[in-house]
C-alpha cells in the first residue's frame, strides 16, 4: 500500500520534472515554444533556435537536474546522520567552505583557467568536512556537536569571504553572483565535470538507504543491530559532502535546496530512505528548475541569481513546515 | 561564609579594576595607532589642553569618536548577549546567532538602497524593526516542538541568517554603485565614525544599559530557570518581552551604526560569568566593560591587517570569536 503510493508519487514527480525541463528550455531572452524543443530533441532541424537549445539551454537544464538531485540527497543524508530536520549542507558549513575557496580563486586569481574554480570549491568543501569531522570527534561524533561545529566553521569561513570581498572590491560582483548561486553561462563542460560525481554517488546513497533507516533508530539500537555506527556515519558524511561539494562547485552556494527538498519528500512518503532519497532528488530537481526558470525569465535579458529564488521559495516554506511539525526530535 | 563573600567581592572588584585599566590602555592604543602614529604626550596635550595642531585634529575629529563608538557598540553587544543568554538560558544565544544582527542588517540595507538620503538617526528605527523581526522568527522557530536546545537555536538561527543574507546579496547585486561601501559596512566596521554617530547611538545605549541594570535582579532569577522564577513570583512571559525590547535597542542601534559585528555578544558573557559568577547586577556592567575593551582592541588590531588601509573590525572579532565558538560547540553548547 505504502509502496504503491510511493510509486505513484515517483512517477508523478518524474513527469513534472520532464515537463518543467521542456518548458524551461524554452524560457529566456529568446522564447522557444515547447513543440519546437521536442521536435529538436527528436532530431529534427529547426533552424536558428537549434543553436540556442543545444549550446545554452540544454546544458543548463541538465546542470539544474544534477545539482537539484545532488544538493537535496546530500541534505536528506545529513538530516539522517545528524537526526535533525534542520541540517543541510549550507547549514553545517560545507557550502561556506566551498564559498571561501571559490572566493579566493575568483578574487585573488581572476585569470585562472575556468576549470580551476570548481576544483578549488570542491577542495574547500572537502577540507571543511575533514576539519568538521576532526573537531567534532570526541570518543565518536555526536550529531549535535557535528552541526554546532559546522556552524562555527561556517561562521569563520564567512568572515574570510567578507575580508576578501572588502579587500579586493573589483572582483566583488563576480564573487557575489557565485556566492548567491547561479546557473548562468553553464556549458556542457560543466555537465561533464559534475555528471560522474552524481552518477556514482547517487546510486551508492540509495543502496545505503537501509543504513540510514537503522541510524534513525538511534545509536544504541543501531549498535544493537550490529552496525558500526561511527564508521557508517563517517562514510555517509563524506558521501553527502561529495554530492553537495561537487554541486556547489559548479553553480555556487545555492541555498535551501538541501534543506527544503528532503522535508517535502518526508511529508510525501515518510521516513523510509529507499523512497525518501529518490523523491528528494526529484523534488530538488523541480526546485532548481523553477528557480532557474525564474532567474532567466523574470526580467530578460537580465539574469537574477537563482539562489535568490531558492531562498525566496525555500525560507517561507521552511517556516511553514516548522509550524506544522510540533514534535521535532 | 563571610570570608567567601569577601573573597568574591574582592575578585569582582579586581575584575572591574583590571577591566578599567584595559579600557584606558586600549583607548590609548586606539588614539595612538594608525596611518599617522601619535605619542602619549601629544595625546594628553590634545585631549586636555586643547592645542590646535594637525595631530590633535586627527585625535579629536577622527580617532576619539571612533574609539568612543567602538566602546559603546562593544558595551551594547556585550550586554545584549548577556541578557539573551539569561532569558533563554541558552549558552549560544547572542545577537548574531539569534538572527538579530542579520535582520537589522537587511532592513538597513533596504533603507540605504531604496532611500539613500536617510540619516543615521532614521536608520536606527529600521534596524530596530529588522532586529525585532529576525529575533522573533528565530525565537519562534527554535522553540517549536518543546524547549529550545542550543542545537535547535543554532540551526534555526543559521537558517534565518542564510535567508536574510541571500536577500541582502540580491539587493547588493542589483545596486552596483554603492556595493563597496555596503560590503564594508556588512563586515562590521567603525572606522570613519564621527561625533554625529556618537550622538545618535548614545541615548539608545543609555536606555539599554540603564534598563538592563534596573532589571538585573530579575535576569538573575530568570537565568536560574523558569520554575525557580515562577516560584519567586516573577511574571516570566512579560519580563521576557521587556528584556527582549532592551536587546533589540542595544543590538539594533549597534548594527545601524557599526554594521553586524559578530561574536562579541557570544563570548563576553561567557568570560564574564566565569570571572564574576551569575549575579546579573555584576554580570551586566562587567559585560559592558569587557565588551568595550574587546571591540576597541579589535579595532586597533584591524588597522594592522592591511596597514595603512582600513579593514573591517568584524573580521578581527570573527577571528577571535570563531575559535571560541568552536570551543563551545565541542562542549555541545553546554
Amino acid at each position: 500500500m505504502q509502496n504503491k503510493k510511493g510509486l505513484y508519487i515517483l512517477i508523478t514527480l518524474g513527469l513534472v520534472v520532464l515537463v518543467l525541463s521542456v518548458i524551461g528550455t524554452g524560457i529566456g531572452a529568446v522564447y522557444i515554444p515547447p513543440y519546437e524543443i521536442i521536435s529538436n530533441l527528436l532530431g529534427n532541424d529547426i533552424g536558428s533556435n537549434q543553436l540556442i537549445i543545444q549550446n545554452y539551454r540544454l546544458p543548463r537544464i541538465v546542470i539544474a537536474l544534477l545539482v537539484g538531485a545532488g544538493l537535496s540527497v546530500s541534505g536528506a543524508v545529513l538530516q539522517g546522520i545528524i537526526r535533525n530536520p534542520l541540517a543541510s549542507p549550507d547549514v553545517i558549513g560545507i557550502t561556506k567552505g566551498a564559498g571561501l575557496s571559490a572566493a579566493i580563486v575568483i578574487i585573488l586569481f581572476p585569470k585562472a583557467p575556468i576549470f580551476v574554480l570548481p576544483v578549488a570549491a570542491f577542495l574547500g568543501a572537502a577540507c571543511i568536512a575533514i576539519l568538521l569531522y576532526l573537531l567534532a570527534y570526541k570518543n565518536g561524533v555526536k550529531p549535535s556537536t557535528l552541526s554546532l561545529v559546522g556552524i562555527a566553521l561556517g561562521a569563520i569561513c564567512h568572515a574570510g569571504i567578507q575580508y576578501l570581498m572588502v579587500k579586493f572590491p573589483l572582483e566583488v560582483n563576480a564573487a557575489l553572483v557565485w556566492l548567491t548561486g547561479s546557473l548562468w553561462g553553464k556549458s556542457w563542460d560543466d555537465v561533464w565535470l559534475l555528471l560522474p560525481w552524481i552518477l556514482i554517488l547517487l546510486p551508492v546513497t540509495i543502496i545505503m538507504a537501509v543504513k540510514l533507516d537503522i541510524l534513525n533508530l538511534g545509536d544504541d539500537v543501531a549498535e544493537g543491530l550490529g552496525e558500526r555506527v561511527e564508521v557508517m556515519r563517517m562514510v555517509l558524511l563524506f558521501i553527502a559532502v561529495g554530492l553537495a561539494g561537487s554541486s556547489v562547485a559548479i553553480v555556487g552556494s545555492l541555498g535551501f535546496v538541501g534543506l527544503i527538498a528532503p522535508h517535502i519528500a518526508r511529508r510525501l512518503v515518510g521516513n523510509k530512505h529507499h523512497l525518501l532519497l529518490p523523491v528528494s532528488a526529484l523534488l530538488g530537481m523541480v526546485l532548481v528548475l523553477i528557480a532557474d526558470m525564474l532567474a532567466r525569465g523574470l526580467m530578460p535579458p537580465v539574469e537574477i541569481p537563482a539562489g535568490i529564488f531558492t531562498a525566496v521559495i525555500g525560507a517561507p516554506y521552511f517556516l511553514y513546515l516548522l509550524r506544522k511539525m510540533q514534535s521535532t526530535p | 561564609m563571610d570570608n567567601q563573600y569577601n573573597k568574591r567581592k574582592t575578585k569582582q572588584f579586581l575584575v572591574f579594576a583590571i577591566g578599567f585599566s584595559l579600557l584606558i590602555l586600549s583607548f590609548f592604543f586606539s588614539l595612538s595607532v594608525g596611518a599617522s602614529s601619535i605619542d602619549l604626550g601629544t595625546i594628553i596635550h590634545s585631549l586636555f589642553l586643547g592645542e590646535e595642531t594637525q595631530q590633535s585634529r586627527i585625535i579629536q575629529s577622527l580617532r576619539l569618536p571612533r574609539a568612543i563608538v567602538g566602546a559603546i557598540v562593544g558595551a551594547n553587544l556585550g550586554i545584549a548577549g548577556a541578557i539573551m543568554q539569561a532569558i533563554t538560558k541558552n549558552p549560544l544565544a547572542s545577537p548574531q546567532i539569534f538572527g538579530v544582527n542579520a535582520g537589522a542588517s537587511l532592513m538597513v540595507v533596504i533603507a540605504v538602497v531604496l532611500m539613500p538620503s536617510f540619516s543615521p538617526t532614521n536608520l536606527i528605527f529600521f534596524a530596530f524593526l529588522g532586529a525585532a523581526l529576525g529575533g522573533s522568527i528565530v525565537y519562534y522557530m527554535a522553540s517549536t516542538g518543546g524547549g529550545m536546545t542550543p542545537i535547535k537555536l543554532a540551526l534555526a538561527g543559521i537558517t534565518v541568517h542564510m535567508f536574510l543574507t541571500a536577500m541582502i546579496e540580491g539587493l547588493i547585486i542589483f545596486h552596483e554603485h554603492s556595493t563597496e561601501d555596503i560590503l564594508f559596512w556588512l563586515a562590521g566596521a567603525i572606522d570613519g565614525r564621527t561625533w554625529d554617530h556618537v550622538q545618535v547611538i548614545l541615548p539608545w545605549a543609555l536606555i539599554g544599559i540603564v534598563g538592563a541594570m534596573v532589571f538585573a535582579k530579575q535576569l538573575t532569577i530568570l537565568s536560574l530557570g523558569d520554575d525557580m522564577a515562577r516560584g519567586l513570583g516573577q511574571k516570566i512571559a512579560l519580563f521576557r518581552i521587556v528584556a527582549s525590547v532592551f536587546v533589540i535597542i542595544l543590538a539594533g542601534s549597534s548594527v545601524a551604526i557599526a554594521g553586524p559585528i559578530g561574536f562579541i555578544g557570544l563570548i563576553i558573557p561567557h568570560i564574564v560569568r566565569k570571572l564574576v559568577g551569575v549575579d546579573y547586577r555584576v554580570v551586566i556592567p562587567a559585560s559592558a566593560l569587557l565588551g568595550a575593551v574587546l571591540l576597541v582592541l579589535s579595532d586597533v588590531i584591524s588597522r594592522f591587517i592591511s596597514f595603512p588601509a582600513e579593514s573591517p573590525v568584524g573580521i578581527v572579532t570573527a577571528l577571535i570569536g570563531g575559535p571560541f565558538f568552536l570551543y563551545l560547540a565541542r562542549k555541545g553548547g553546554q
